[in-house]
């Protein structure tokens, strides 16, 4: 501060000077018409150069303005990209045959989005109640299981998946011992398998199928391999530790396994 | 008239806007449709400031006598703006002018202290610096400086004996 007064005392005369010169072109200018039409004239030849060099400070000033209306322009674009439409059209694969009765139909679907990576997972495929997908209904990949429906909207659904600790589907090995598939929430490349009976031989590398109890997945779809057995002493039990035959964090393209004797099946339960 | 008192300088103020819009205002000479000569008296009134005036003063009271000229003048500015230079330029002035034992500014009653050249040559850079200024602002372009040249040319001498005159009948302290 007082180097400020110290510099207006001893260039007083030339601050004045160059403020009053200043509002005496102002003042000429305004008054003045030759005056004014000279100047009018000097900043149309002159003036270009800098209205380019003041534009482009200005280009600068507003970048953020700038950049939400762009951002809006590019919401605006992607909403019209095909990735943001919801894809109507159905691909429902069924067989027409006199001898077989067809018992499930594969509902094609797309996982648009999945939780993050936790003992808990889910994701959500873009698949509703206007296509028939219901509670309790699997989904299925073209290697193994992803996991079963549990919030159904009209056009999307949430699905639980099989790397959730609160899954539980049956299991079981080719030679009709079957279990309980659940995970323990550590390794999304590893299931385990319990309550098989400690006599049932099995061996590294066989092969684990759904059994279709539980009228969630077809019977004798792939779940994966044996990776090594578990005898749990005291329970008469084993765990096999198995290989999942797919990656349901990672797998893009579903289908939804729609049951249709589910109905019927469900009223022999309850009576 | 002749004091350094602000009585004297107001009233040196009015008769200098006085006379030289009233009266050297109506003098204009020229030929081919043009006026080159012309009589600038007014800025012998920022010459006239007392010497221990402070400088950022002078150039605020030699704006106001430039605005006052333009309110007759019609130009409003121009006179303005060759006054407020001529009252920033002054403190240059009197430094080059500076005698060797420096300005004596209570010496003497009458500013004979100060010599007949001194006198003359403090008020040809005045006269200068005001008349070139004023005539630039005029054109306020420098494509017309032969106007600008011209117009100096003319009227430095005539204002500049003018204001001689009027100094040397006066004999004012500054």
């Amino acid at each position: 501060m007082e180097q400020l007064l110290r510099i207006f005392y001893n260039n007083g005369s030339f601050i004045t000077f160059v403020g009053l010169q200043l509002l005496c072109m102002y003042l000429i200018i305004n008054n003045n018409s030759p005056q004014s039409k000279i100047f009018a004239e000097t900043m149309t030849v002159r003036g270009g150069s800098v209205n380019d060099a003041i534009s482009g400070v200005n280009s600068y000033l507003d970048l953020e303005e700038q950049n939400q209306v762009l951002q809006r322009e590019i919401a605006r674009l992607k909403g019209l990209l095909p990735e943001a439409q919801y894809n109507t059209e159905v691909a429902v694969d069924s067989i027409d045959d006199r001898t077989y009765l067809q018992r499930y139909t594969f509902l094609a679907a797309n996982i648009v989005n999945r939780s993050p990576y936790r003992p808990n997972n889910t994701c959500v495929i873009d698949r509703g109640t206007q296509l028939g997908v219901k509670q309790g209904q699997g989904v299925v990949d073209n290697q193994g299981l992803i996991g079963i429906v549990d919030l159904p909207t009209e056009r999307h659904a949430r699905v639980i998946s099989i790397l959730h600790r609160a899954t539980r589907i049956s299991a079981g090995l080719s030679n009709g011992h079957y279990g309980t598939l659940l995970w323990d929430g550590q390794d999304p490349r590893r299931m385990t398998v319990t309550d098989i009976p400690d006599y049932a031989e099995v061996s590294p590398g066989d092969t684990i199928y759904t059994t279709g109890y539980s009228n969630v997945f077809p019977t004798g779809q792939v779940i994966g391999t044996v990776e090594n057995t578990e005898i749990q002493p005291g329970t008469g039990s084993q765990h096999l530790n198995i290989v999942l035959a797919n990656e349901p964090l990672n797998s893009a393209n579903a289908y939804v396994v729609q049951d249709l004797f589910k109905e019927e099946l469900e009223t022999l339960k309850q009576r | 008239m002749r004091g350094v008192d602000p009585i004297s300088n107001i009233i040196r103020f009015f008769l200098l806007v006085f006379l030289q819009v009233f009266i050297f205002r109506q003098v204009n000479l020229g030929w081919g449709g043009a006026d080159y000569v012309f009589v600038l008296v007014a800025p012998l009134f920022v010459a006239l400031l007392p010497l221990r005036t402070p400088r950022p003063m002078v150039v605020i009271f030699a704006f106001l006598l430039g605005i006052s000229v333009d309110f007759f003048y019609e130009t409003l500015g121009v006179h303005a703006a060759a006054a407020t230079f001529t009252g920033y330029i002054r403190q240059f002035v009197l430094a080059i002018l500076a005698p060797k034992d420096g300005y004596k500014v209570k010496a003497s009653p009458d500013g004979k202290d100060l010599s007949r050249t001194w006198w003359i040559q403090y008020l040809g850079f005045i006269i200068t610096a005001y008349a070139v200024f004023y005539f630039s602002m005029e054109a306020f372009s420098p494509v017309f400086w032969k106007q600008i040249l011209l117009k100096s040319l003319f009227t430095i001498p005539i204002s500049w004996m003018l204001c001689g005159i009027l100094v040397s009948f006066l004999r004012p302290r500054i």
